[in-house]
């Protein structure tokens, strides 16, 4: 259920960003510890987690209870752009993504997947400062899309009142009752947004809070869909759902996030022949192959006059209702036509990102009494007197001193030498340069792909296995085939 | 008995040169900004936990290395969790053998895995030995200071 109280109307907005709430995801203990220190600082408040799905789990319970969530992208229980999709999906919070790895293709996965950002560790102060940005824009953005639903809304509104009302006055009826006070004419646009500008706020003041979309909720919601499918709209669907409450737009965003999600589930439907949902709360799966076309008809019907190009494809089709989804995930399908370059990248970068099984050995069980390396019995003894007391130190003295940055205020010593980079590069990314032409030569095939895509969309035809291949490059072969979905299109959040 | 800038100085002396033979970059400075009154331990803290963390990291390393039929997969994972945590306290050196071996694991080369399993044990426990000497010596500078009368100055 929606809480009354929003992220900007509480008692804190007058001290914002103070006091945002994040929650932070990261199976590093050591991690986890500076984060949070890290955050506190910012004067944020911090909740940790160091389970993925614990994350979840907190994250369900405390519905409107966080404004925020960073998480690593390697989690040992779940892949951290699942996380990063469920917590789009179900609680519609901005996501964070941190690695130490920084190869493109991992950041793209993780904008593809709806990651509003994407740092690499080690993660400064200042980088963690300004998370409040990714916060207060998709607020505006909500009210943004308010505004311009409601618009839309209020003219076919009006229209059907006024044609009930069989008077042309009808229409400026209505628009005097919308927005008390106003007796202006509709027909002038600009003013006709300022009204509904009005009518906006107040019902954006309740968008605000945000739609959690419950088990149950999201029940009734597929359960509206089943019965009268993806076309008849929104509003239809929030007509069958019968909850108060909830929005015309509330049950668009999810309903576009919806198709999304059945799109890869169908695709991962045809990948394997077994298994059933992983999730209580997603749709049961023989839902998937009967919306398939309808939901490719509403994606056709649903043509936005904002299109989104994506990065660097210039997508010239005479085909104008390619969606948004499919634009957006033809980045990851640029290399449909060389196969065999990709089986080769494949093979050799294989290794290098693993998928994170859930075979992951618990570390417990694995501590052995004794450390069979180096020079035995000091560092056993370390190990036992691990408590800090042993090591106390003045707060004061231990951070004004030994600040190597100070060094050149203190001319007593001897300058040094700039610490020699290391032979190895941290961020060594050998990959990296295979990567740009292989990506260049990927944005030539934008045409095709588009018409790849979209008869593999609509005909669930062999081409579609072809695509799906072609997309693992980056990815292990991961033991659950529900994982695959994740990597061909990257989640469509606003 | 020294005095107490000439303390102060040896003390940064012995972090600087840390720095300088790449036991620790900038991210352990960030560590010690972040230590404050709150929380006046915090550096002490966070590298035990690093140091717990990665003991068993070594132990899995090893222990997958060991199978008879190798994952390279797991431990390529192990690796980079090392590199990761390492990453958090400004073990470069550790760091960047984890780089190393992790193009290893890639080409599953048993015979590299193994050498870079050793290597990064020992500039771990380089890098171990080096923290321990500090926070004893910081200790010892700290108890000299304030017998000399001094207080723990806050510099900046």
């Amino acid at each position: 259920m929606t809480e009354g109280v929003n992220g900007f109307s509480s008692p804190r907005s007058d001290v914002f960003p103070a006091g945002l709430r994040v929650l932070v995801v990261d199976d590093d203990p050591t991690w986890l510890k500076i984060l949070e220190k890290m955050l506190k600082k910012c004067s944020y408040e911090v909740t940790t987690c160091g389970l993925a799905i614990e994350a979840l789990d907190l994250l369900r319970e405390r519905k409107d209870g966080f404004d925020i969530v960073i998480s690593d992208v390697n989690m040992p229980d779940m892949d951290g752009f699942k996380l990063l999709e469920h917590v789009g999906l179900e609680m519609d919070l901005p996501v964070i993504m941190m690695s130490v790895d920084g190869e493109t293709r991992r950041v793209m996965r993780g904008v593809q997947h709806g990651a509003c950002d994407y740092l690499l560790k080690p993660i400064r102060m200042k980088e963690l400062r300004n998370i409040w940005q990714h916060v207060y824009r998709k607020k505006i953005h909500e009210v943004r899309d308010t505004e311009s639903h409601e618009g839309l809304e209020e003219i076919l509104m009006m229209r059907n009142v006024s044609e009930q009302q069989q008077s042309d006055d009808g229409y400026l009826f209505c628009g005097g009752d919308m927005t008390p006070g106003s007796s202006r004419k509709r027909k002038d646009s600009e003013h006709k947004y300022e009204d509904n500008k009005e009518f906006a706020d107040h019902s954006s003041s309740v968008k605000k809070a945000r739609v959690v979309w419950t088990v149950d909720l999201h029940q009734k919601f597929v359960k509206a869909v089943n019965l009268i499918g993806f076309e008849i709209g929104p509003k239809k669907i929030l007509d069958l759902m019968n909850v108060p409450w909830l929005t015309r737009e509330n049950v668009a965003s999810h309903l576009q996030k919806y198709r999304l999600y059945l799109t890869r589930l169908q695709k991962d439907d045809l990948k394997t022949s077994s298994s059933g949902p992983k999730h209580p709360d997603l749709p049961p799966r023989d839902a998937a192959p009967e919306n398939c076309t309808e939901s490719t008809k509403v994606q056709q019907n649903e043509v936005v006059s904002s299109h989104r190009t994506p990065n660097n494809l210039n997508i010239q089709n005479s085909n104008p209702t390619i969606h948004k989804v499919d634009i957006k995930s033809n980045a990851s399908l640029q290399p449909i036509k060389p196969k065999k370059i990709l089986t080769g990248y494949a093979a050799k970068t294989e290794m290098s990102h693993p998928f994170e099984s859930t075979q992951y050995p618990p570390f417990n069980s694995m501590l052995p009494t004794q450390y069979s390396w180096g020079g035995g019995s000091k560092e056993i003894q370390f190990k036992q007197e691990h408590n800090p007391p042993q090591f106390q130190v003045q707060n004061g003295f231990f951070t004004g001193l030994g600040l190597p940055a100070q060094q050149n205020t203190m001319p007593s010593f001897q300058p040094p030498d700039p610490v020699t980079g290391p032979t190895w590069s941290l961020k060594d990314h050998p990959n990296n340069m295979e990567l740009s032409p292989f990506l260049l030569q990927g944005q030539h095939f934008s045409s095709t792909n588009v018409d790849h895509q979209y008869k593999g969309v609509l005909s669930e035809c062999n081409d579609q296995e072809f695509l799906y291949d072609t997309l693992r490059f980056d990815y292990e072969y991961s033991t659950d085939p529900l994982e695959w979905p994740v990597i061909d299109q990257g989640l469509f959040i606003q | 008995m020294a005095s107490v800038p000439q303390l102060q100085r040896q003390f940064i002396e012995y972090t600087t040169s840390l720095h300088n033979e790449g036991y620790l970059d900038d991210q352990f400075t960030q560590l010690q900004k972040l230590q404050d009154e709150s929380n006046p331990d915090f550096v002490v803290e966070v590298v035990s936990l690093y140091f717990e963390d990665s003991e068993k990291l070594l132990n899995n390393l090893a222990t997958a290395l060991q199978q008879k039929s190798v994952d390279y997969k797991q431990v390529d994972s192990h690796v980079h969790q090392f590199k990761g945590s390492s990453s958090s306290i400004g073990a470069q050196r550790v760091a960047s053998v984890c780089v190393h071996f992790r193009n290893f694991c890639e080409e599953k080369n048993l015979e590299g895995c193994l050498r870079c399993l050793q290597q990064v044990k020992q500039e771990y426990i380089l890098v171990r030995n080096k923290l321990e000497a500090l926070f004893r010596r910081m200790m010892q500078l700290e108890q000299q200071i304030l017998q000399a009368g001094g207080s723990i100055p806050m510099m900046e």
